[in-house]
């Protein structure tokens, strides 16, 4: 079976004002399906810059990656917007929209994907069940804690069936002990839904919980551990 | 994403800042409601005049009277308006003869004498119209207005004979009479033409009362005019030359108007104007359109106003919710979408003002007619010991025609939808990491 994600001599440099700083330096790296991959690193690393590529947010500079056997630098501007919605975001600040409800922030991407409003509503009620937030569906953002805010942000992630979860620091911004619950919450994804999933992030205990551990420094992939194989 | 679904989108994002969407929803009410109440108020006077004018006004009849007229058909230009003139010609009452042998297409055509007079009764005076016409030839033309309501017109007059207009016989409306029929009139004339000035009287009696005509009269009879025969004009005035010379046609085709004014014009060298109401009414359309026209200039520019605040709060708006944006662009929405929630708000907005503008705007200008009309801007006469006896009330309706309504909420929305767009264009192209990483 062909790798959900395929990165050969990847490369992207950014203009820092007039200065170009080289986030990534030449990756190369497979994910096949099922797989739960943690990316860590120190900050300034390039995990972030790989993630944001891997989601399509952002284009390479050279060297190719493949989504879904897909050259992303080949896509158009809306083609890269359909390319997103096939791919689950989640993002360390949440990014859900304020004065949306729980079940509304879910809706949105589903609406963005043309889903009709009763299916819509039904799917969205669902999502948040299975993250655990059954009773929290009419709650603003405002009105919850940061780990159920994570929560709706991986439900809304899941509502268009993504190929993959890309998570960037999920638990960055919430208590160790919520930390510990959505990481239980992603784990369960993909050994029982069968969700593949990247997450960056720089907390070795979490990345622990992954299938694979990879590291990277200075803008490339300086070691890939598969977990139980020793380290 | 259904469009369904973007709208009530923006309508969300609307309702967030609702006095800051109110604010600038106001700002396009109040161009809109300017665009409307000007438009519509100028086409209600515009209607008020031309009806007055159709029916002081038979369209079968030519005015002929001495002078270049404003109202010339070739168009050069300022004259001296009609019935006197800068020049040294005059009509005189048997030129008459010489125009009904122009063309087949004359029926018949009257002379008028007409001079503005002061006229005494025992207890004030008025300023009003006396004209010496042929009671017989001039009922002719005129047989729908040149009718008595009381009384009758004797068509052989003898001398010392009066038909009054309504207003002269009833001017306040209000049962107290000042002329009725066997009254006499009074009619005083200074004579300006012997050494010294001497004021000649002439007395009338009242054979008839008009009915009422309503409007101005170009030519035809007046609810103001006071009517002598003809003959007793002239030797009352002392004069041969006639002020206008009426022409009835024999139908009212256009060619025929033209052709039959042409030679008319070129029978006396260009020395006079011909007047056809046709001609009069389109003048007075243009003038309005020009009116108009420069109103809802006026009126544009501050829906230009409106605009600019619209693009005003949209950039604000796109400052404010570019990490919302790139969110957005992150679920997976295209950019097509992002500019589409933009343009959506500010239709929204411009959709909404203009249809309370034009709600205001028809207001206003409802207002605006009750008092012109009502506050008797032209109704009342005497008051003055020699006020004049003015037009008819004007009686003005506001009109709002469907292009009129539909181009101001067109105008409303498309404002909006221009000045919202290099907003929307830059929120839609704005780049999803970029966006995300905006605080």
């Amino acid at each position: 079976m062909a790798p959900i994600v395929e990165a050969v001599d990847l490369k992207k440099t950014y203009m820092l004002g007039k200065i170009p700083v080289e986030a990534l330096r030449g990756v190369n790296l497979k994910v096949e399906s099922g797989d739960f991959l943690a990316i860590l690193g120190p900050s300034g690393s390039g995990k972030s810059t790989m993630l944001n590529l891997i989601g399509a947010l952002d284009k390479p500079t050279s060297g190719t990656l493949l989504i879904d056997g897909v050259d992303v630098s080949t896509l158009s501007d809306n083609q890269l917007s359909d390319l997103r919605r096939r791919v689950g975001f989640v993002f360390q600040f949440f990014n859900l929209i304020p004065r949306f409800t729980a079940r509304d922030n879910v809706e949105l991407s589903l609406s963005i994907g043309g889903i009709g409003k009763s299916e819509r509503k039904k799917r969205a009620e669902r999502l948040l069940e299975t993250v655990g937030l059954k009773d929290r569906v009419n709650h603003k953002p405002a009105e919850l804690s940061g780990g159920q805010q994570q929560r709706v942000a991986i439900a809304r992630a899941l509502a268009n069936n993504p190929r993959f979860l890309l998570m960037d620091e999920p638990t960055g911004n919430i208590d160790s002990r919520t930390a510990r619950e959505i990481m239980r919450l992603v784990k369960r994804l993909n050994t029982e839904n069968g969700v593949t999933i990247i997450m960056v992030t720089h907390d070795q205990h979490l990345a622990r919980e992954a299938k694979r551990m990879v590291y990277m420094f200075d803008g490339i992939i300086t070691s890939d551990i598969t977990n139980g194989e020793g380290t | 994403m259904r469009s369904r679904d973007v709208f009530s989108y923006s309508f969300g994002a609307i309702k967030l800042r609702k006095l800051r969407a109110g604010l600038t929803t106001l700002g396009v009410v109040i161009g809109i409601a300017a665009i409307v109440a000007l438009l519509s108020i100028t086409q209600g006077l515009q209607n008020t005049i031309t009806n007055q004018l159709e029916t002081g006004l038979a369209t079968d009849t030519l005015i002929v009277s001495s002078g270049r007229s404003l109202f010339s058909q070739d168009g050069t230009g300022i004259g001296s308006g009609f019935g006197d003139g800068d020049s040294d010609f005059k009509l005189f009452i048997n030129d008459t003869e010489s125009i009904n042998a122009l063309s087949p297409d004359i029926e018949i055509s009257v002379a008028r004498i007409q001079r503005a007079i002061y006229i005494q009764t025992s207890e004030r005076g008025f300023l009003i119209n006396v004209i010496g016409v042929d009671f017989s030839e001039y009922a002719k033309i005129y047989s729908s207005t040149f009718t008595a309501e009381s009384g009758a017109i004797n068509f052989n007059p003898e001398n010392s004979e009066a038909v009054i207009g309504k207003t002269l016989h009833d001017p306040w409306e209000n049962g107290t009479l000042l002329f009725s029929v066997d009254d006499e009139v009074e009619i005083i004339w200074t004579n300006s033409t012997v050494r010294p000035p001497k004021n000649e009287t002439y007395t009338g009696t009242v054979k008839a009362v008009l009915k009422e005509i309503g409007g101005f009269s170009f030519g035809g009879p007046s609810d103001t005019g006071v009517y002598i025969p003809i003959s007793q004009a002239q030797s009352f005035f002392d004069t041969d030359e006639c002020s206008q010379i009426v022409v009835k046609l024999t139908n009212s085709d256009q060619a025929t108007i033209d052709s039959v004014s042409e030679l008319i014009t070129d029978a006396f060298n260009g020395e006079v104007s011909v007047i056809s109401s046709t001609a009069v009414l389109s003048i007075i359309g243009s003038v309005f359109s020009i009116i108009q026209l420069f109103l809802v200039g006026i009126a544009a520019i501050s829906l230009l106003v409106a605009g600019i605040g619209i693009m005003n709060i949209m950039i604000v708006s796109l400052i404010e919710r570019t990490r919302e944006i790139g969110i957005l662009k992150a679920l997976g929405m295209k950019s097509l979408t992002v500019l589409m929630i933009f343009l959506g708000e500010s239709v929204i907005i411009g959709l909404i003002g203009a249809v309370l503008g034009a709600g205001l705007g028809w207001v206003l200008a409802n207002v605006v007619a009750v008092v012109l009309s009502g506050g008797g801007l032209f109704s009342e006469i005497g008051g003055g010991q020699a006020a004049s006896v003015g037009a008819a009330s004007m009686d003005i309706v506001p009109v709002l025609t469907p292009t009129v309504l539909l181009g101001a909420l067109g105008f409303g929305i498309g404002i909006s939808v221009i000045f919202a767009l290099y907003p929307a264009w830059r929120a839609s192209k704005l780049k999803p990491v970029e966006a995300l990483r905006y605080e």
